[in-house]
């Protein structure tokens, strides 16, 4: 329960945003502890972004519940050509190996 | 015939064999969560590029289009995967469903209604079909084909014409002049049943074996030179299976019957070779492919190297000709969701439609692959059987390009003493029945 004494203003307590500046592109925004997480602005690489692209090829079939690695075998034992670059960057390790909907859905 | 003339011995004779079950055998797959999208993808995709190469032939001028590229009254192709809806098919929902009692009760042999109506579906899209050309009583989930069309003002797709895939090429039969070679098929033993008698199938061991009869009737049997077990050998009390903890007389009772099997077994292995499949009631894993049974299973048969346990879907062959059958889950699925004059129609229909089991894994269990679809048919067969039916049947089927296929129905030899017999020279088939009532 609330008390009496001490305004409404009190009870819902605000916290102000101390973000510095707010104009910031979203590359930055991890640096800030903003107080909404958003998903849409998680830090990727350019090259998790042409994995994603590639997850979301609609030509090599479904994504969900296989490596991209795995997919991209698929791709190839079925005859789609998929890109030889992605396989390159899936080989170099030092990229995310689930799709994208990994532990998502 | 076999016929040593010096001191009459007769001698089996024997016949070159391959097992093809590679493509249904589980040892590479590895199961990390995937759903079935991933098979559905592998049976488009390849079904996919076989019709657009005979769509070209089958209607050269007109233009063929995904789902989502659909336009107003312009006729075109389309190609893709058909679901059927069907009213009376059980859902998981209906149990929590708060009108009950307003879905009409389903017989529980056939899940079929006036109402169904078919879906085609690509990765794009789905249109739901219309039209008089095209019944659903005849096609079920999971089928691939090509429509020829046009879709209406309400949205439907009316359908003018179907391309099934057909027939896949067959191997030359080979057609030199041979000897009369014998291949027995039998199902359904159902050893442990009550209902079983056991002095049929010793009496078909012993016709087999060449233990019965004078010289002419041992001369035949030595032409049999393959028996193949096409599921359901086995046949445990469904009471000692359900999760109880089991007295010790019981737990003698579940190892009886496959012990009883494997003695039996033992008396075919010893004299000629002997394929078992698994089927829907043996110890084996649930959902197609059903994997060989274990070699533990069978201690005293398996030491012969005449022994093999093989795979449900079992493909092979026998001097260069294609064998392909199964236990009867593809057949008696198809029973439920769709109909036919007789089970040799829906056989018949599988192998026109170039899929084994087109319902797995919508309504017959069947493992996630993620990325083939082992039941595609790449090779016709020439002899296609599927065990344990009620009655005995065949007949021969023929394809656009000359091939040919005997399609033999085994019956459940338990209920009807039948085994079938064919003959490698020719692929005629006959069937090969043991009464043990003494009539009065």
């Amino acid at each position: 329960m609330a008390s009496v004494s001490g305004s409404m203003k009190g009870f819902y307590r605000q916290k102000k945003n101390t973000t510095k500046s707010s104009k910031k592109a979203p590359a930055n925004a991890k640096s800030d502890a903003p107080q909404l997480v958003s998903h849409a602005d998680d830090d990727y690489s350019a090259s998790e972004a042409m994995l994603r692209q590639f997850d979301m090829n609609m030509a090599y079939g479904p994504c969900a519940g296989m490596t991209r690695a795995a997919r991209w075998e698929r791709a190839q034992k079925l005859g789609l050509n998929p890109p030889q670059a992605i396989q390159t960057l899936l080989n170099s390790g030092k990229v995310q190996s689930e799709s994208l909907w990994d532990g998502r859905i | 015939m076999g016929m040593d003339s010096e001191n009459n011995n007769l001698s089996r004779l024997q016949c070159s064999y391959a097992s093809l079950d590679e493509a249904f055998e589980i040892g590479k797959e590895t199961y990390r969560g995937q759903q079935y999208s991933h098979i559905y993808f592998a049976r488009l995709h390849l079904m996919r590029t076989l019709l657009y190469s005979l769509v070209s032939q089958w209607k050269p001028q007109t233009p063929v289009c995904t789902v989502l590229g659909l336009e107003e009254g312009k006729e075109c192709v389309i190609v893709g995967t058909l679901y059927k809806h069907m009213k009376l098919k059980p859902c998981i929902l209906d149990e929590y469903s708060k009108e009950r009692s307003a879905v009409p009760l389903a017989k529980p042999h056939n899940f079929m209604h006036d109402d169904d109506y078919l879906v085609l579906e690509d990765e794009s899209g789905r249109v739901k079909l219309g039209g008089d050309l095209i019944s659903p009583s005849v096609f079920v989930t999971g089928i691939v084909v090509a429509l020829h069309g046009k879709e209406t003002g309400a949205g439907d797709f009316s359908v003018l014409e179907v391309l099934e895939a057909g027939l896949p090429p067959q191997i030359e039969f080979p057609l030199k002049s041979r000897e009369d070679k014998y291949i027995v098929l039998v199902s359904g033993l159902n050893v442990g049943n009550s209902n079983c008698n056991p002095l049929q199938f010793q009496l078909l061991i012993d016709h087999i074996t060449g233990h019965l009869g004078d010289e002419k009737e041992q001369s035949i049997a030595s032409q049999i030179v393959h028996v193949v077990i096409a599921g359901n050998s086995i046949d445990i009390p469904r009471g000692l299976t359900n999760g109880q903890n089991l007295a010790s007389k019981d737990l003698s009772r579940i190892a009886e019957p496959i012990k009883e099997l494997d003695i039996l077994l033992n008396q075919i292995a010893a004299g000629l070779p002997l394929d078992i499949m698994p089927g829907p009631n043996d110890p084996a894993n649930f959902s197609l492919p059903q994997q060989p049974l274990h070699r533990c299973l069978f201690p005293g048969s398996s030491a012969y190297n005449t022994f093999r346990s093989c795979t449900n879907p079992h493909s092979f062959e026998l001097d260069n000709i294609r064998f392909l059958g199964t236990s009867g889950q593809n057949v008696d699925d198809l029973e439920k969701y769709s109909d036919a004059k007789d089970k040799l129609e829906f056989m018949e229909r599988t192998l026109r439609w170039r899929h084994i089991a087109p319902t797995a894994p919508n309504t017959l269990g069947c493992y996630p692959y993620t990325d083939k679809d082992p039941f595609f048919i790449e090779s016709c067969p020439h002899v296609y059987f599927v065990g344990n039916q009620d009655k005995y049947e065949s007949r021969v089927i023929k394809g656009s390009e000359g091939q040919f296929v005997r399609l033999i129905s085994v019956p459940k030899f338990s209920e009807s003493g039948v085994a079938v017999v064919v003959n490698l020279r020719d692929l005629e088939c006959h069937p090969l029945s043991f009464g043990t009532q003494f009539s009065s």
